[in-house]
């Protein structure tokens, strides 16, 4: 119980808060809009998978966005070009990872700061984009919108593959010993090193795998509009981290688990149409998450305290 | 006095125009003689210049400025940056300076930064117009504006009532909830529905961050939250398309109505579905048709500062105001009929 205190307690509240949405407002849970609101979050949900591993290493990734927009636009620009749709997912995601191991070989063996290292590559991207793109939207070819299959089909295979992902990485993670280095590399490296394990190979192999799921996220996103906007990628690496601290993701490494980052994620994608169902004015939704992520450091910030007396 | 500043217009510009690296003209940068009044005296030379070349709306507006050279006869220069660079359109100013032009026609990046190399060439005796997004107003004689604030927010607010039948529920979706230009459009759209439109009502403003997918999530939430709404009113422009995908995922295509502030290219197939009704802009091309014919008249002393009105070709007679901008005029609307004849 105590273990899971922190989860349980983002559970509590995104239950209280559609509960709240129940009684004052139950057009909420109609089916089709539901779906869609859930099938908007999937690219967020695979990128908050990655950031929640490469927290658990305790680094961090705030070039995903950009990675993500990168990816999106290439992908883009080959389906628009005549690409097969199926092919569109393994080179996003090989083009995701070639980025992710930029920053993998920095942070892993020159010893750089992640944070700024992927400050750096997150501006790089950013602005290779523009130069490349000049903000034009990228029109796709039909069927590529919901895999060419229907609107609800389409969503609902968008959905269960990504939870399909989210339950396959979260096991991986408890259960292999692959998965298990992470925590240790973020827990204590040297102790990690001691007992065996390669902290360099481990952190370099997060960030490969962050930017591969960058590229999976943004070809979520792309099948879900017939319009790829060159802009689709900015402020989700914000997104992902929120959702990975409010759902119990240690900012300084070595604990959390990937449901724990999905329960958070759903509670701050709840808040937003939340306050338009409740006519709650718009002014509210950046202030109000904030609250939420500074409850959730606070939380972290008590728990370590106590840890340590 | 809804006065759109030049900052302002750059933010918007900005936001909306980021656009294609399309195929670079040939001929840039080479003097080109129009077809019309030869012999006629003295030829004037114009150089013009865009905020960046590569980019479809001003390809479009140089289109316009073509035209206008072919009827008045004059030699024109045109060059710009690349991509948008304010340094290097300083740096073309002083070429020309040196070539010793007649009149110079520019479109700013930067209001101040250019305001230096604007203010030396007036002091060479070269003229000096702005258009689409103006310098301070010590830098130039005129500038020609494509709209006003007030022109935008009426334009947007009359669309929106014409769509509805005067009557229910509607949305904005803005860029963000701080954006200047937008909450002064924002302002006169507010004014008129509450000066014209008794039976309208404003029921949410949204922001989408200046992005499309931020935009269409928006609209869902708006729809299942007011199911009385009869329109969505996007006044940024990756919120245009945002908006239609929405309404087209929640069934609602022609039942709710979709307007907005963007450009033709990224609503065409939603227009032709009619799940966008009509998309505001004006005419770039015209911008730069009367950019051109500006820069003549002032070189050729028909134009003067203090003047209220002046005529431009085909468009005809249009207002000055005291601060020597040439207004465009109103938006124009683009819906399902119309969009093919545009490529921008």
């Amino acid at each position: 119980m105590n273990r899971y205190f922190r989860e349980l307690s983002v559970a509590g509240a995104l239950v209280l808060l559609l509960a709240l949405l129940g009684v004052v407002a139950p057009q909420f849970f109609e089916l089709q809009p539901l779906l869609s609101r859930l099938t908007a979050q999937v690219p967020t949900l695979v990128l908050t998978i990655g950031i929640a591993m490469v927290m658990i290493t305790r680094q961090i990734d705030i070039s995903v966005g950009s990675q993500f927009g990168l990816c999106a636009v290439l992908a883009g620009n080959l389906l628009a070009g005549g690409l097969s749709l199926p092919l569109a997912l393994p080179l996003a995601a090989t083009a995701g990872a070639a980025m992710g191991a930029l920053n993998g070989c920095l942070v892993a063996w020159l010893g750089l700061p992640s944070i700024v290292v992927t400050l750096a590559t997150m501006v790089t991207w950013a602005e290779v984009l523009r130069l490349t793109q000049q903000g034009r939207f990228i029109n796709l070819p039909a069927g590529v919108q919901w895999l060419g299959l229907s609107q609800p089909a389409g969503q609902t295979a968008l959905l269960a593959a990504s939870l399909g992902l989210l339950a396959a990485m979260a096991w991986l993670l408890k259960n292999r010993s692959g998965g298990r280095h992470l925590y240790a590399v973020g827990s204590d490296a040297e102790a990690a090193r001691l007992s065996g394990i390669n902290p360099k190979g481990t952190t370099f192999w997060v960030f490969v795998c962050m930017g591969a799921l960058a590229g999976v996220a943004a070809v979520c996103n792309l099948v879900q509009s017939p319009q790829v906007d060159p802009k689709c990628g900015t402020g989700l690496e914000l997104k992902a981290i929120a959702a990975a601290v409010v759902g119990g993701i240690a900012v300084n490494g070595g604990r959390g688990s990937l449901w724990g980052a999905f329960v958070g994620l759903l509670l701050l994608a709840t808040i937003n149409p939340a306050l338009t169902f409740l006519h709650v004015e718009a002014y509210w939704e950046k202030a109000i998450q904030g609250l939420v992520i500074l409850l959730a450091v606070v939380a972290d910030g008590i728990r370590s305290r106590r840890n340590a007396s | 006095m809804p006065q759109p500043t030049a900052m302002k217009r750059s933010q918007f510009l900005h936001s909306l125009l980021v656009l294609p690296t399309a195929l670079l003209l040939p001929g840039c940068n080479k003097s080109e003689t129009g077809a019309g009044a030869a012999g006629a005296g003295k030829k004037l030379t114009i150089a013009f210049m865009p905020k960046s070349k590569g980019n479809s709306y001003f390809i479009n507006c140089e289109k316009g400025a073509r035209e206008a050279v072919q009827e008045l006869g004059v030699d024109l220069l045109f060059d710009g940056p690349t991509n948008t660079d304010p340094a290097k359109q300083n740096e073309i100013v002083e070429n020309w300076i040196t070539l010793g032009v007649d009149v110079m026609a520019v479109a700013c990046e930067n209001k101040e930064g250019i305001s230096g190399a604007l203010k030396k060439a007036q002091e060479k005796g070269i003229k000096v117009v702005t258009f689409d997004s103006d310098t301070t107003p010590d830098a130039r004689s005129f500038f020609v504006s494509q709209a006003t604030a007030q022109g935008i927010g009426e334009g947007l607010m009359d669309e929106a009532a014409r769509l509805c039948g005067e009557e229910g529920e509607f949305a904005i979706i803005t860029a963000t909830l701080t954006a200047a230009n937008m909450n002064e459009w924002r302002k006169h759209i507010e004014a008129r529905l509450a000066e014209k439109y008794p039976k309208m009502k404003l029921v949410d403003t949204k922001p989408c961050d200046d992005q499309k997918d931020k935009a269409q999530q928006e609209t869902t939430n708006l729809l299942g939250a007011n199911p009385n709404l009869k329109c969505i009113m996007a006044i940024c422009s990756p919120a245009v398309p945002g908006a239609a995908e929405a309404v087209k995922q929640a069934g609602k295509a022609g039942a709710v109505k979709v307007l907005g502030l963007g450009l033709p290219s990224e609503n065409r197939a939603y227009l032709k579905d009619g799940i966008t009704q009509s998309v505001i802009l004006w005419k770039v091309a015209d911008l730069g048709y009367l950019a051109l014919h500006a820069a003549h008249a002032l070189g050729s002393g028909a134009l003067k500062a203090g003047d209220t009105s002046f005529k431009a070709g085909r468009l005809g007679e249009l207002q000055v105001d005291s601060n020597g901008a040439i207004i465009l005029g109103k938006p124009f609307v683009f819906n399902k009929e119309n969009v093919d004849q545009f490529d921008f």
